[in-house]
């Protein structure tokens, strides 16, 4: 869903309150896709909702919607947890340890056991691209916006990422 | 290759929800009081600022240009009897040697007018009028060169004391419409010090060497030496002399080169209007504007060379990051 106010603060504008209720699905849902973990998600939206109630007077409604606001500081919070978890995945493999929890805590409830192992199998890059084109059916330019990329690139990325994951989905197919 | 309706159905179906914990926590978040600082929610409006900034420096710029060229396109005034006044006072006519000390100054004042009259007949007129002027005072003409024609002009030189320069520069720039002056003064004093001290030195050593001659008994070889550094020194008495006459001479009177010029005569500045020498001191001050908003261009622009180079690189560097973190 897309909401359009005019000014952030004018009387027009819904409370952040409001915005959370309407948007918590969406974060929610980006921040899976992209890490592949409930439990990571979870957190990181909660992450990201705290952040965006500091900045919330700072929102600039002329300046894209709601949502896409959201989602940028959805981004920027899983952006750091990725640097931080290449970080502790660096550390970890000097130190001989593997950590296995990630696999271990796949997408959740919601998704077929066909769906969520061909999603596994793509890059967080090929994910997000799905998650915010295809599951909250952001236009080419709004994704374009948010990742900082051509609307052509957001294309190629997003027809890479669906032909891998039919091409998943049929070969689990085959094997069934 | 398109990928299959079904496959994006089941994408959309399966749209995750956030759970009812994470729901609850996002809804005491927020329902939390926002702190309320009157700065944390100010953010300076970079491009709002300069989309007002830069038209207001260029306005600032030329508005000043315009106060500068208004107030800078006055027309040119004789000098001020004050200062006339005060310069010929202190190269008074009765300054000779016997004043030296005194603490007035000997001085040599000299000017040069510009006037501009409105034909040939009435260069003549000004030539006759400046010669008559400049006997009445008390000068003469040192020289004098009247064209007729067309485009008359006359040349004109002068000398008056200097008690009366101040009333000839007067007289001489009524003529016409005065286009240029100037009035020069060099400090004669010190010249005419060393003059007198030479002068006295001199006279002591010729009394002197006169006394030996007179009152001794010497040998012809020393006779012969000393009557011949009287003669130089006497020689150089007359020199002196002549020196110190021409000093004050030159302090005494004062000398005017007069032009006189019609509009259209070779060489005569067309007088500028108010308007025309207001525009041109605002582009003159337009200009050096530009000069100096170039030079602390030249002087900035490697920082921010530098500065951009850093915010690139930065930028890239992010990016590639992100590229290798989501790659994963």
């Amino acid at each position: 869903m897309t909401i359009d106010v005019p000014r952030a603060l004018d009387s027009t504008t819904p409370s952040f309150a409001t915005l959370a209720e309407e948007l918590l699905d969406d974060v929610y849902g980006y921040l899976l896709y992209l890490t592949k973990n409930w439990a990571v998600a979870e957190d990181l939206t909660g992450e990201t909702f705290e952040a965006a109630f500091k900045k919330w007077r700072r929102f600039d409604p002329g300046r894209g919607t709601p949502r896409a606001w959201l989602l940028a500081i959805a981004r920027s919070t899983a952006l750091d947890w990725f640097r931080a978890d290449a970080r502790r995945r660096k550390r970890e493999e000097r130190a001989g340890a593997i950590e296995h929890a990630r696999e271990l805590t796949p997408f959740g409830e919601g998704f077929s056991a066909e769906l969520a192992e061909s999603l596994q199998a793509l890059s967080a890059g090929e994910r997000e691209v799905v998650a915010l084109r295809i599951v909250l059916d952001l236009d080419g330019e709004e994704t374009a916006r948010l990742l900082g990329i051509s609307v052509t690139a957001v294309s190629t990325r997003l027809s890479r990422a669906l032909s891998k994951l039919e091409e998943r989905m049929r070969d689990h197919d085959a094997v069934a | 290759m398109t990928p299959s309706p079904e496959l994006i159905r089941e994408l959309r179906a399966s749209r995750p929800s956030a759970p009812a914990e994470l729901r609850a926590r996002v809804r005491a978040v927020a329902s939390e009081r926002p702190i309320r600082s009157p700065w944390a929610s100010w953010r300076f409006p970079l491009r709002r600022g300069m989309l007002v900034a830069v038209p207001a420096a260029a306005a600032l710029a030329i508005a000043s240009a315009g106060v500068l060229g208004i107030t800078r396109s006055e027309s040119p005034e004789p000098i001020s009897q004050a200062a006339l006044e005060k310069s010929t006072l202190q190269a008074s006519p009765e300054y000779d040697t016997s004043t030296a000390g005194s603490g007035q100054r000997a001085q040599r004042v000299s000017a040069t007018l510009t006037v501009e009259v409105k034909d040939a007949n009435a260069v003549s007129h000004a030539a006759q009028s400046a010669l008559d002027l400049t006997r009445s005072l008390g000068g003469y003409v040192v020289a004098s060169s009247v064209a007729t024609g067309d485009e008359g002009s006359a040349s004109i030189t002068v000398r008056v004391p200097v008690d009366k320069v101040q009333d000839a520069i007067t007289g001489l720039s009524d003529l016409g419409r005065l286009v240029s002056q100037q009035v020069t003064i060099d400090d004669l004093q010190q010249n005419l010090d060393e003059l007198t001290r030479r002068e006295a030195s001199t006279r002591t050593q010729i009394s002197r060497i006169r006394a030996r001659l007179e009152s001794e008994t010497l040998d012809p070889q020393t006779e012969a030496v000393l009557r011949s550094r009287l003669q130089t020194l006497r020689a150089d008495l007359v020199s002196i002399r002549g020196e110190l006459a021409a000093t004050n001479a030159g302090a005494r009177m004062s000398t005017i080169q007069l032009s006189v010029v019609t509009p259209g005569a070779t060489g005569a500045v067309a007088p500028a209007s108010r308007i025309d020498r207001m525009i041109d001191e605002a582009l003159n001050v337009l200009a050096w504007e530009g000069v100096v908003a170039l030079g602390l261009l030249i002087v900035l622009a490697p920082f921010a060379l530098v500065g951009l180079a850093a915010w690139l690189g930065r930028r890239v560097y992010r990016r590639h990051e992100e590229e290798r973190l989501l790659a994963t």
